[in-house]
């Protein structure tokens, strides 16, 4: 048996402080805060205390702040809510799947990316398009420079993706809807938050009876232990990318060592906590196991390790290799004793996968 | 000219045949690649700015690499 002893996957346990109020959000928000008893008054103030402390980290006003359950549905009600009958989609070529799902039904420009991951903005747009913007991708960290795109379109009306950046990177104001995931801070997974900044720009593109007060059907508890790991996390976010930082470096250094390497993106322009790399004639499912025999568990968007055999449309957007690729999330509680052990690990398997 | 066939290989099958087979070519010499697998074309893309080859697509499947 494998003990898997350096997670470097996207996913992570919950913030310890979230996890610490888990049972008493459970106990305190169990009861529908819409209605009128005891237990609804006591949800209703725990969720009403959530929001608040939510508004006061993503420095946005609280009535601005929609809890939602699953992640396709933020974007869904993010990105849908804004487009109107003849609306252009304009978004990225690495935008989330999500993005595209949305974009497949109506018409669409694609912005293309540069080799570093940067997005190149349009030359044109029609007045009445939606602009679709990722703070930073998921994938490889790259941030985008979102100011200088805008500045470039004629529309206002923008949604901006802020699910893997959360916190760490700042985005821009100018943005008519956003949406956050709770996992970024380390809160609870199937939590996240739209913020509607321009309501006039916005409808609720579910079927609803009320217009003014929409709701999500988001958890109750599940908020109350994200609002708790947002708290914390705001506090340690700075030497979190800190310490990202220099691992990063010390794994990219590491990894330009070996022959033949494509990392994506430069680490000036990432977020510090997300590194990609594709190791050029290795199979990315072969050197994903051999990594966690050592005992270390890696992502990877190769279309060897996916289900529907395709590339990782990031990886191909950018022209970065897409075979023999892994993703490396650093976390809070990442030592320096496993980044050493993930770096031997790489070495030794992308050595023996090449022989 | 070397003619691989690929198709019915999965990444990067495609692309360590054409590795084999690009170090026994001269400078200017020609590889025909055929694949079918869709991580190739995005992987000869990367390959060739990676190595220095070039390469352009023939058709669907069929791919003309030229040795640096």
């Amino acid at each position: 048996m494998v003990r898997v002893t350096g997670n470097f996957q996207s996913e992570s346990p919950l913030h310890p402080k979230a996890f610490e109020v888990l049972h008493a959000a459970f106990e305190n928000g169990w009861a529908d805060p819409g209605k009128l008893s005891q237990s609804g008054s006591k949800a209703n103030q725990v969720k009403n205390q959530a929001l608040e402390s939510i508004s006061e980290f993503l420095k946005v006003p609280v009535e601005t702040i929609f809890a939602f359950p699953s992640f396709s549905l933020g974007y869904y009600l993010g990105l849908q809510g804004l487009l109107q009958e003849n609306s252009t989609l304009v978004h990225g070529a690495t935008d989330r799947k999500e993005v595209f799902a949305i974009a497949s039904r109506v018409p669409r420009q694609v912005l293309p990316s540069a080799l570093d991951g940067a997005l190149i903005s349009p030359s044109q747009d029609s007045p009445n398009s939606v602009l679709a913007l990722s703070v930073a991708n998921a994938e490889t960290g790259v941030i985008q420079e979102c100011a200088e795109i805008v500045r470039t379109v004629s529309t206002n009306r923008i949604f901006l993706d802020a699910t893997s950046s959360g916190i760490r990177e700042q985005g821009i104001d100018s943005y008519s809807t956003a949406i956050f995931d709770s996992r970024s801070w380390y809160g609870p997974a199937e939590l996240g938050l739209l913020v509607i900044k321009n309501k006039s720009q916005w409808s609720n593109p579910l079927p609803h009876l009320n217009a003014a007060h929409p709701n999500f059907g988001a958890s109750l508890p599940l908020l109350l232990a994200s609002a708790v790991a947002l708290e914390n996390f705001s506090s340690e976010v700075t030497e979190a990318n800190k310490q990202a930082r220099t691992f990063n470096s010390q794994l990219r250094e590491s990894f330009a060592q070996i022959p033949d390497v494509d990392i994506a993106g430069s680490l000036d322009s990432s977020l510090p906590h997300l590194l990609s790399a594709s190791f050029m004639n290795c199979n990315g499912e072969e050197l994903l196991r051999g990594i966690q025999s050592d005992g270390f568990s890696v992502d990877s968007g190769s279309a060897c390790t996916a289900d529907n055999l395709e590339p990782s449309h990031v990886l191909a957007a950018m022209g970065v290799l897409t075979h023999g690729n892994i993703r490396i999330t650093i976390h809070p509680d990442t030592t320096q004793a496993e980044i050493d052990g993930l770096i031997a690990s790489v070495n030794k398997n992308v050595e023996r996968l090449r022989s | 000219m070397i003619e691989i066939d690929a198709r019915g290989l999965r990444c990067p099958q495609p692309i360590i045949e054409l590795g084999k087979q690009i170090s026994t070519i001269n400078s200017g010499d020609q590889i025909t690649l055929y694949s079918d697998d869709p991580a190739t074309e995005p992987d000869l893309n990367a390959w060739s700015r990676m190595t220095g080859n070039k390469f352009s697509k023939i058709e669907d499947e069929k791919f003309l690499i030229t040795k640096n």
